[in-house]
Formats: structure tokens, sequence, C-alpha cells
């Protein structure tokens, strides 16, 4: 059962009227937007697949920059582990020849 | 005259039993904020294989760099360099000695000199393979730890004499040399 | 869908407006937000199969709009002129005052419960078509509804009570 505050809100909530000419202004965007064929439901979809496959395309393209990047950031590393390393076991093994040879 | 002790120097690789990576003790771990140049390399599973890609087939060297890493597990590079002498304790390689101590780990060259330049390698056996590396390398203003883990054989790392200036070493029969 | 689209606008303007007005309180914005709505559906009529489907989909895609809007002048906020300018309707019925302090209330409440009461009372719709609208379960539109009458009520007495 409606109590006065829900009849009170039906009134204040009722239906409004937008201004004059709000049919004529709807009517004429409908008109302009037909000579624009980027509205047209059809364009728009294939504007959208077009802009996934440019999206996709591009982030395959960024994915394969980051891993290159990733990659030869860990072969400089990895050069340079073996570069340390392999100084390293020469001067190890310069000192255990000159011992032998002693 | 014939110097001998061996102090070592090298930390390096702990392929602990599983092939995991040795502990760097804490009181190491601190040298950073002393030390003028640190090098950390830490190269592991995923990240070891993405930059054995990046190597070339048709460069020899690269080709042989990656043959060798194809394998590996992991490699790990501290290195610290200071300006001055005694900016580490050598007593802090301890724990790192002791991790080195346990089953199927074995010191294959100990070297010391006079001028304190100190340094070990060590092998880890799993049956009748070696299934990592480590050094410790103590100088008197640098210090590196390198732990390679996987299986390695030192043929492996002289194959690689070219590019990378990995050293034709022979570290197949154990040597403690005191200088 | 074969009724000619003036017709339908003429039809459905009072209340695609009027869901948008009540939502926000800004006239202007309401009937930009009234006209977009209608250039997309005239852009998928194709798709819509019934008046009822027309009805259904303009009550729908007016209240994601007017949300979608609040929410973006949350981010940006401007000034709403509409709160001091008058919005007399012909066809108003009731105390002008009354209503323009309920309306008031009923846009301070959050979105969701404001759709809710706005299409509860200003389209008369009831929970379980209230509920299809807005995608959530009927005991929440419900809830809704409850708990902002509460609040209304609360509110308006209190207002009374103090004006007294």
């Amino acid at each position: 059962m409606m109590d006065d505050l829900e009849r009170q809100l039906g009134d204040a909530l009722g239906r409004k009227e937008p201004s004059a000419g709000f049919e004529h202004r709807v009517l004429a965007a409908v008109e302009r937007s037909k000579k624009r064929p980027w509205f047209s439901p059809r364009f728009q979809w294939a504007a959208a697949i077009a802009a996934s496959l440019v999206m996709i395309a591009g982030v395959v393209r960024y994915r394969e920059a980051e891993e290159r990047a990733a990659g030869e950031a860990a072969k400089l590393k990895l050069e340079l582990a073996l570069k340390i390393t392999s100084e390293k076991l020469q001067k190890i093994q310069d000192r255990v020849n000159q011992g032998n040879q002693e | 005259m014939k110097i001998s002790t061996i102090a070592m120097a090298c930390l390096a690789l702990l392929p602990a039993l599983s092939a995991q990576e040795l502990k760097l003790p804490a009181n190491l771990e601190k040298l950073g904020d002393r030390a003028r140049e640190v090098v950390d390399v830490t190269l592991d599973g995923p990240l070891l294989q993405l930059a054995a890609r990046f190597l070339s087939d048709k460069d020899p060297d690269e080709a042989r760099a990656k043959k060798l890493v194809s394998g590996l597990k992991g490699i790990y590079v501290r290195s610290f360099t200071f300006d001055n002498r005694g900016e580490y304790d050598p007593a802090d390689l301890e724990p790192l000695r002791a991790q080195l101590k346990s089953p199927g780990w074995s010191r294959i060259v100990g070297v010391r000199s006079r001028r304190d330049d100190n340094a070990e390698v060590y092998i880890k056996s799993e049956g009748d393979k070696i299934a990592g590396l480590a050094v410790i390398a103590a100088e008197p203003k640098e210090l590196t730890v390198v732990q390679i883990v996987g299986p390695i054989q030192p043929e492996d790392l002289r194959d690689l004499g070219g590019r990378f200036g990995i050293p034709k070493v022979d570290l197949g029969k154990k040597n403690a040399k005191e200088d | 869908m074969s009724t000619p689209f003036a017709e339908l606008v003429r039809e459905h303007q009072s209340m695609v407006f009027s869901i948008a007005y009540h939502f926000l309180r800004d006239r202007t914005v309401a009937e930009e937000i009234a006209q977009d709505v209608f250039l997309k559906l005239f852009r998928n009529l194709d798709s819509l199969e019934s008046p009822a489907h027309v009805t259904f989909w303009l009550r729908r895609v007016t209240v994601h709009r007017a949300v979608d809007y609040a929410r973006k002048r949350q981010r940006r906020p401007e000034i709403a002129l509409e709160d001091t300018a008058e919005l007399r309707d012909r066809h108003e019925t009731g105390d002008p005052m009354l209503n323009r302090r309920l309306q008031a209330l009923v846009q301070s409440l959050p979105e969701k419960p404001r759709s809710v009461m706005i299409l509860r009372y200003q389209e008369d719709l009831m929970p379980e078509e209230i509920a299809r609208i807005l995608d959530m379960p009927v005991r929440t539109v419900k809830s809704h509804l409850h708990r902002s009458l509460a609040m209304l009520r609360e509110k308006m007495e209190r207002s009374m009570g103090g004006s007294r």
C-alpha cells in the first residue's frame, strides 16, 4: 500500500518534458549522423574490428620488443657473468701453474 | 720460498643439493654499501634460457656458450670492488664455506698468496657427474663469489676461450697450492 | 521494428529525459543524454524486437548513461545550475516546494538506490521489472527501496520538525 511519502514521491518524480524542439533536434542529429558513415553500426563494427587488429598487432609487437630488450639485457648479464668467472678462473689457473713450476 | 697458505677467495657457486642457490651470508650482502662497485648477476631458470636464446648460433663462441648454458639451471655472480684494503672481514666468508662442506661438494683448488690473494674452486658432484661449480676469489680490494648450478664440465669452460675470455683451465684434477 | 523513428522519439522523450533529469537534476545535461540515447536507439533499432523491448532498452541505456555522467562529474565537479533554476511542468502535481525537496533528496542518494527510486516512482515499475533493467537481484531492489524510503522519511520529518 502506498503511503503519503510514496504518493509525494510519485508527484515529485513525475515525468517532465524536455524543452521545446527536442524532437526536432534529435531528428536533425540523426540526419547528420546518416551523412557520417562512421556513425553507422556497420562502419562502427568494421572500425572496432580494425582497431582491435591494430591493437593486437601493437601488443604483439610491443611484447616482441619487450622480450627482445629483456633477452638482450639477459645476454649482457650472461656475458658479464661468464667474463668475471673466466677472469677469476684464469687467475687461479695462473697461480696453480706458477706453483707447479716452483 | 714456497709459500703456502691457502687463502681462498672464491665463493661461488653453491649449487647445493638440488641445484639450489647458495645463501650469501648477510655480512657479505651488506658489503654493497661500502663497495665502490658491485656486480650482482642472477640468472636463473627462464631468464638464463632467455639469455641463451639470444646467443647466436652462427657465432662459434656464442654457439659454444649457448650449448654450455642450455643445460644450466642458474648462474649467480656477486663481485664487490673496494677503494681500500680491509673493507671486508675474511671471516665473513666462513658461513659460505660451511655450506660448501655439505655432502657432494669438494674443493678442487685452493690458492693463498702472501699478498692476500686467496681463491678457491669447488665442484658439486652427483654420482659421477658435476652438478655445479663455485668460486670464491678474495683479493684485498675485491671479493667475488660465483655459483653455477647445473651440469658443467671444466672442458665446457675451456671451450669458451674466445669471446668471453674463458681461460683454458684444467680443473679436472684436484689441486691445493700454497705460494 | 517498423514504428517510424520520429514517433518513437515523441512517445519516449519525456521518459528518457525525466530519468536523466531526476538522476542529475541538470536540464541541459539531461537533454544531451536523452539526445545521445535516441541516437543510439536509431543505430540499434534493427536489434530491438518489440515496443516493449524498446521501452526496456531506453530505460536501461538512459540509466547507464546518467550513471556514467554522474561518475565523470564526480571526478571533475561542475556546478549544476538546475538546483537554482525552476523546472516547472505544465502537469506538475502536488506541492512544488515539497517536490523540489524530494527531488533533491533522491538526487543525494548513491547511484544504485537513486536509479531504483527513479524507476519505481517515475516509471511506476515493480521491483521485478527494476531488477531486470538494472541487472540486480529483486531482493536488492527491495532493500534499496526500503532503506531509501526510510532515509527520506527521516529527513523529511526532521526538516518538517525543524521548520515548525
